[in-house]
């Protein structure tokens, strides 16, 4: 009989001799991706790498894939980091990717102006699509890591400020593979469940691969179709990500995005009181006005016999009004005008006309009231009107409404 | 007012200033918008005051459930 081996036996010989070599334990390979595929279940990649004559598979850990700086998609020329070994159970020798880039002289820059182009004729970054922020936030969403620092330097600002607003975070990654998918759910979440008033999304600050996420697709539409306008915060070296082109304001940091957002409660608090007291001098102006018309009136008394003021008002007018049509009639030109003018006048002056229009003057014991301290419930006070008096009894005073 | 958003009433109640201050209404409407403002004013006060300054956490579990819990974030450095 002769000596063999088994299968297996054969796979970890062949195993051996591989993984023992010192190059293949660690080198950079150059190709194009072809077949790959993304394992929603495992997290694992697997594709090919080819190139004109020749092709290789090779397999991506998600805890691997997880610091990918881009989407893989066929077609892409990468450079990945990996070593050889067998995969026994088909007897294939494949490639295990530590890391992988895209390639050529700034592949990533490549990429992004790439998207960058596509999403801009899109409108996604036109200014008419911005969104104006709110002055009052009272809940502030934010789609960061829960373990970042850009967290803990948002709630520092809402702290300093001693803002009461509540604060709703999404917690998602903000870097790697699933980084673009969970930022872009984490908008729609809050735009969903629309209980925030503004939104902040960022991260603290990385390399250009760490930022890719905010670079992405997803992030960007996201971004530009949420209801809810955006604050994008993302401390970075490089002059943008694409986020802040798409968001309604970009700050340069997350400490500087609570700045914008957080509201200054005490400044608009001084604000509205500032508002009251205007809109009260404003108030007492037009009643100073009025009353002082009124006052004009009450000097000569006439709230105490309104009737024989009133009388001999319209006797002087009358005999004005003679003058007037004499004056007229016999050309005298310019008499009859100054003549008309002191008509206009005393016609304005005229009680009978402030009180014609609904305003009442209310005394008491022959005293015009001007403040209900004057008067206590019980008191008979008279009220004169355009037509007739009226003998009142106080039922219940208020102060002044216009003091709260 | 009920319901109004504090962007909106804020709004309403500046556009009732500039009406006031420019003097160029008559007294009963000039009384009836300042009795709004003031309404306004108070309200937007509120509105300042209704945030209770929590700290919480949206999430969508697998099956879609969504849930808001409050959460503790430590202070940072």
């Amino acid at each position: 009989m002769q000596e063999f081996i088994t299968v297996s036996e054969l796979n970890n010989y062949i195993g051996g001799l591989l993984e023992g070599d010192l190059f293949l334990s660690n080198f950079w390979l150059k190709g194009e991706l072809s077949g790959f595929k993304l394992y929603q279940q495992s997290g694992h990649m697997y594709f090919n790498l080819k190139d004109t004559d020749s092709l290789i598979s090779c397999v991506m850990f998600k805890s691997r894939a997880r610091g990918l700086a881009f989407k893989p998609e066929d077609g892409m020329e990468v450079l990945l980091r990996g070593t050889v070994s067998v995969f026994a159970r088909q007897g294939k020798y494949q490639v295990y990717a530590e890391e992988m880039l895209p390639f050529g002289a700034g592949g990533l820059y490549l990429q992004l102006e790439k998207t960058k182009a596509k999403l801009q004729a899109l409108g996604y970054f036109d200014p008419e699509h911005k969104q104006p922020l709110p002055r009052m936030v009272n809940r502030l969403g934010i789609v960061t890591s829960q373990d970042g620092a850009a967290l803990r330097d948002i709630l520092k600002v809402v702290r300093q400020r001693h803002a009461l607003i509540d604060v709703v975070l999404v917690h998602s990654s903000v870097q790697g593979l699933e980084a673009p998918q969970e930022l872009a759910r984490g908008i729609e979440l809050l735009n969903q469940q629309d209980s925030v008033d503004l939104i902040i999304v960022g991260r603290g600050g990385g390399s250009l691969e760490d930022l890719m996420a905010f670079n992405s697709e997803e992030v960007v539409r996201a971004i530009y179709q949420s209801h809810i306008p955006i604050i994008s915060a993302v401390g970075h070296e490089v002059d943008y990500t694409l986020a802040d082109l798409a968001a309604d304001i970009r700050a340069a940091t997350p400490t500087h995005a609570a700045q914008i957002a957080v509201p200054d409660v005490e400044g608009i608090l001084n604000a509205l009181a500032i508002y009251q007291q205007r809109m009260q001098r404003a108030i007492e102006k037009k009643l100073g006005y009025n009353s002082e018309r009124l006052d004009r009136i009450m000097m000569r008394k006439i709230w105490s016999q309104p009737g024989i003021m009133i009388e001999s008002r319209q006797k002087q007018v009358e005999v004005l009004e003679k003058g007037l049509r004499l004056a007229m009639s016999s050309g005298m030109q310019v008499r009859g005008q100054r003549l008309a003018l002191a008509v206009t006048a005393l016609d304005k002056l005229s009680p009978l006309k402030v009180l014609s229009r609904g305003y009442a003057i209310a005394s008491k014991d022959g005293t015009v009231i001007h403040s209900s301290e004057q008067v206590e419930p019980g008191d008979q006070i008279d009220v004169t009107l355009y037509e007739g008096r009226l003998k009142v009894r106080v039922e219940s005073k208020e102060g002044n409404p216009w003091k709260a | 007012m009920e319901g109004m958003s504090f962007e909106e009433a804020l709004r309403q109640l500046e556009d009732i200033l500039a009406m006031l201050e420019s003097g160029e209404l008559e007294l009963e409407q000039s009384l009836r918008l300042f009795q709004s403002g003031m309404e306004l004013s108070v309200y937007c006060q509120q509105m300042l005051k209704q945030a209770e300054g929590r700290i919480q956490q949206l999430t969508q579990k697998p099956d879609g459930e969504i849930l808001l819990l409050e959460i503790d974030v430590k202070e940072s450095e």
